[in-house]
């Protein structure tokens, strides 16, 4: 609880009038592909797609999650990797949240900022009103888990606990999970290139050794382009099988695939 | 032979995934392309569908499903609801599915005026 006491004064102290907010309105778009690997910087290879057979990031695992990540790899190989968004049911949770395809808004207020995701979708509430966390017996594991930040000067600093981890958000196609007990420190800021960079420090003392640096960067779409409704369950033509196969369905609900995992 | 595989053109890359689901059940290294038929088309998320029709091999008339993205980004890449219609006469690109079902990850479209969608170099 020392963190969040401290955490809470400096909100109190650094706080940040509406007029001095930063500008991030428009429509943003993920600038680090790599069909979603969420740290691009340790993919190998780094041209290497998530999901794709021997594509992998190099986290500081520790040995038991570094064993968890294999087989999720081994499965993502041979194509049977379940992906929990592909059932159109559950937001792909944080931090993944910070790596999906499609677009993006940031909304700032001065008591939140919103994250908000057309794919999904997903929106991650940011509270810099100068509340502190709930108490343990207010929070539960979820998806987006609780975040509470404060501004400092132009950058938005946040703290993420209560995230659900495991399978239900994995972090990209390559199967890669936190635990349960992760938190994630953010800074997000524009760069002099008018970039949005989220600086994420993440600490898990199930799954990592040692606190991982995870930077991802967003780039300003132009002028007008608009975010659109995305219901994933409109024609969801492609259903995920127990045993991780993407199946694919005609235009009459009828399994296309020859071959089917059992 | 009414279609044509051209094996190893891994550089044109499907327009597919990976929004919503793997794409680990496309042979990427292979792509048809096809004269086809429009059957229909579903402007709906999480994919577009074109559904076509051509003739195999054999000689007889098989119905085809292609898989696109999402309508949100397809929009901001200049598709539109009609940009396909039922009867239309087109050219197709697509990656097959590897265990040789009747469906496909598409990648470029060419239209009787010229015109294309996608990826067509």
């Amino acid at each position: 609880m020392r963190f969040i006491a401290v955490f809470n004064l400096l909100m109190l102290s650094t706080g940040t009038f509406a007029a001095e907010l930063p500008d991030w309105t428009g429509i943003w778009a993920r600038v680090e592909g790599n069909g979603g690997m969420f740290d691009v910087s340790t993919t190998r290879p780094p041209d290497g797609v998530a999901g794709a057979p021997g594509v992998r990031q190099y986290p500081p695992l520790t040995e038991a999650w570094e064993k968890k990540y294999q087989a999720a790899l081994d499965l993502a190989a041979a194509g049977r990797l379940p992906d929990p968004i592909s059932r159109c049911g559950t937001s792909a949770g944080f931090p993944r949240l910070l790596a999906l395809p499609d677009v993006y808004e940031f909304i700032v207020r001065p008591e939140q900022t919103w994250i908000i995701t057309e794919n999904g979708p997903n929106i991650a509430r940011i509270y810099t009103d100068g509340s502190d966390f709930p108490a343990d017996e207010d929070l539960w594991p979820m998806f987006t888990g609780y975040s509470v930040g404060r501004w400092e000067g132009q950058t938005l600093h946040f703290r993420t606990i209560s995230m659900i981890g495991g399978p239900q958000t994995i972090l990209d196609r390559s199967g890669l999970t936190l635990s349960p007990e992760a938190t994630v420190e953010t800074k997000m800021h524009l760069t002099d290139a008018g970039l949005l960079r989220a600086e994420l420090t993440i600490e898990d003392p199930l799954a990592l050794s040692e606190p991982w640096h995870v930077t991802r960067h967003f780039r300003r779409l132009p002028p007008g382009t608009r975010a659109y409704d995305y219901a994933c369950a409109e024609n969801n033509r492609n259903p995920v099988t127990d045993a991780g196969q993407t199946l694919t369905l005609d235009t009459e609900g009828n399994v296309i695939d020859k071959e089917i995992v059992q | 032979m009414r279609y044509a595989i051209a094996a190893l053109i891994l550089t044109l890359v499907p327009l597919t995934s990976p929004a919503h689901h793997s794409s680990a059940m496309f042979d990427k290294s292979k792509v048809i392309e096809v004269s086809a038929t429009v059957r229909e088309f579903q402007w709906t998320n999480p994919h577009v569908w074109i559904e076509i029709s051509f003739a195999s091999d054999a000689g007889a008339e098989e119905d085809w499903s292609i898989e696109g993205l999402g309508t949100n980004s397809l929009f901001r890449m200049g598709w539109r609801q009609n940009s396909f219609q039922p009867g239309q006469q087109i050219t197709i690109r697509f990656n097959p599915m590897r265990d040789g079902s009747q469906a496909g990850g598409f990648i470029g479209a060419k239209f009787e005026d010229g015109s294309t969608l996608g990826r067509w170099d």
